[in-house]
Parts: C-alpha cells; structure tokens; sequence
C-alpha cells in the first residue's frame, strides 16, 4: 500500500479492494473530518488519475457516487466540488459514526459483553487513545 | 456491453504448435483491458489476430463487427517487437516518418507527448536506452488518433523511469478520449491501477476473465488473482 498526496487529499490505495469504493471512502472520511474545507473544487479527473496511477474512469465513477451521496456537485465546465452544505456534511458524519458504533456493538455481542457493561467501559475508555 | 472484439473458436497453429485453442470470448468497447499470462500463453498471437496482421487457422474474430480488413486496419495501433526503422534518424525525424507512413497521426499529439516523456526530439534513437526507445514506441503508436491500440508488453524489459512514465502516458490518452486499449504484460503491480477488465490466458486458452473490480472484491488484487491460477 502506498500513499498518494492530490491537492488537499491524502490517499492510500489498497489494490486488493475495488479500487473507486476506496475512493469514495477517503474523501467521504476527508470531508467528515473537516480536513477538506466546504465548497472546495476537487482535483480534476486526470489530475487525480496521474496522481493516483489509475484508470480515469474509477475517478469518474467515485465522482458520480459522491455526487450521489450529495456530497459533491459537478458544476458545468468548472469541475467537481465539495458540497457548501453543513447539514449533508453533518449526515454523512452521522452515518459513518453509526457504521462505526455497529461494529463496536456486534463485536461485543460476539464477546459475550452486555450493553450496560459495554456502556460503562466505553465510560472508561482513555477518549485521546494516549496509552496506546 | 458494447463489443471491441468477438472471437468465436479461434484456433491457431504454427504448424504443429498450437498458439490459441478454440478461444471464444467477448472484449468490450472503450476500456483498458489487461492480457495477462506466462511467456508463450498466446498473448501475443492473439494481439496479431485482432490487429489482422495475421489470420486463424479456423475459427471467426470480429473487430468493431467486421473481419478485420484495411478499413479496420485503419482504426487499430498496434506495438508489438522493437522495430528498427528509426535507428539512423533524430527522434524528430522519427515522428515526421511516422506521420507520412501511419494513417491518422496526429503530430502535434506527437510532439506533446514527447515533452510529457521527457524525451529530447534532437536525440539519434540509436543512443537511446531500451527503456526511452519504448518510450519513443508509445509515442509514434499513441500519437494515432485510432480506437483500438494494441499494445504487446510495453513495460518489459525496461528500466522503472520508463515504466512509470508508459503508465502516465497511458493515464493521459484515457483522460483525453475513449479508447478500447489492450495490453500484454506480466508486470502486472505497476498496471493494477489501470486495467478495467482482465484476460488470463495459459497454454492458448483463457482460464480466467472478468471486470477488474469485480475481481477485487471476489478474489483481492489482480496480482493475486494472477497468482492463483498460475501456481
């Protein structure tokens, strides 16, 4: 795996997983956490392709997704850019957080955890992940 | 799926060698397809089949719907073996060559290209390494504006730089147009990126084809898909 710097966006391509979802995935995370700034345009297709050493159609289609999701619009003649709206933004956080937070519960079904208990340990839990 | 190439029970010898057997299969329309497979699988006889360079000995292969003829012939770039045409001139004087012998050259593509190849067009192509010479290949091959290229192991044999560089050349036609391209290789990590669609031959037969994505998410990597059927 390596990573790739485009513009403002840092990649790391993984070729045993397809290739746009990865895409999609990093800059759906880039804008969740505010790394990429509202409103922005988005490297061009080729710039992205160059960038990335892929077949410029998986940049389309991981546009197109985007552009789905709402949180990109192509603008005619200018390019791809970042949506301008908080709220989508907020959305998008919102779901990756409960993906999250799914997992976190199935894995602790499967350890046997009931939720009080699980509930409390999170309580415990060091938040800033210092003692790693 | 829109067809680039149909081939239906294509067999070819060389006399009692038998380069492809019975091949049937479908390549689809304006997509960078990867042929993938050991030395001596039938990659590069089935390259010259679809550039119509050579004929089956049975069977039927279409190119955009028709048996390959001149007008076909027209719309396909074909790079197979070194040639060397060009050993005594410049690299400028290459192109100008390859523009009075190859129907629709584009000759300013050519010279953009050669900038983005970071190849001096006053150079003699004899002192030019293998890798730079395959450099200067894509170039008089890509410089066409055609629909199909065919491309027989541009990225063996040659230096890392050169390979990159092959690879963002090939990047940059993608972005500039639809094209159908096909490519031989068995370097395969350094194309991942670029294939949409794989073809996996071994011994004249095709043990494996499919989308490059789709592959990914049933198999991993085309590296690894690669692996696994040749072990």
């Amino acid at each position: 795996m390596e990573t790739r710097s485009v513009g403002p966006l840092t990649f790391t391509i993984d070729f045993s997983i397809p290739l746009y979802e990865q895409i999609v995935e990093q800059i759906r995370h880039a804008i969740a956490r505010g790394e990429i700034a509202l409103g922005t345009k988005l490297p061009s297709v080729r710039e992205m392709a160059q960038k990335l050493k892929v077949n410029p159609s998986t940049v389309v289609r991981a546009y197109l997704e985007l552009e789905h999701d709402g949180l990109c619009e192509k603008r005619r003649g200018q390019g791809t850019f970042i949506t301008t709206s908080e709220e989508t933004v907020y959305q998008i956080k919102r779901k990756l957080a409960n993906e999250a937070l799914e997992a976190f519960v199935q894995t602790m079904r499967s350890l046997g955890i009931d939720q009080k208990t699980a509930q409390q340990w999170l309580k415990e839990m060091d938040w800033e992940c210092k003692k790693r | 799926m829109q067809k680039a190439v149909e081939l239906r029970h294509v067999t070819r010898r060389y006399g009692k060698k038998i380069a492809l057997h019975d091949v049937s299969m479908a390549i689809p329309k304006g997509k960078a397809i990867g042929l993938l497979g050991e030395n001596g699988a039938g990659k590069s006889t089935l390259l010259k089949l679809i550039a119509g360079i050579m004929k089956p000995t049975s069977g039927e292969i279409k190119v955009f719907d028709e048996t390959p003829n001149w007008r076909i012939r027209e719309r396909i770039a074909y790079l197979g073996d070194l040639s060397q045409w060009y050993k005594f001139q410049r690299i400028d004087e290459a192109i100008q060559y390859a523009a009075n012998i190859f129907p629709h050259f584009q000759i300013e593509k050519a010279k953009e290209y050669l900038d983005f190849m970071k190849l001096d067009p006053q150079r003699k192509v004899e002192e030019l390494s293998k890798g730079q010479t395959m450099r200067l290949q894509l170039i008089l091959c890509l410089a066409r504006q055609v629909d199909l290229f065919l491309l027989d192991e541009p990225l063996s044999g040659i230096d890392l730089i050169s390979r990159e560089k092959i690879i963002d050349l090939l990047i940059e036609l993608l972005s500039e147009r639809e094209v159908t391209l096909i490519i031989s290789t068995h370097e395969i990590h350094e194309a991942e990126g670029l294939f949409e669609h794989v073809i996996l031959l071994q011994n004249g037969k095709v043990v494996k084809e499919g989308d490059a994505e789709q592959l990914r998410v049933e198999v991993g990597s085309i590296q690894k898909v690669y692996r696994e059927v040749f072990q």
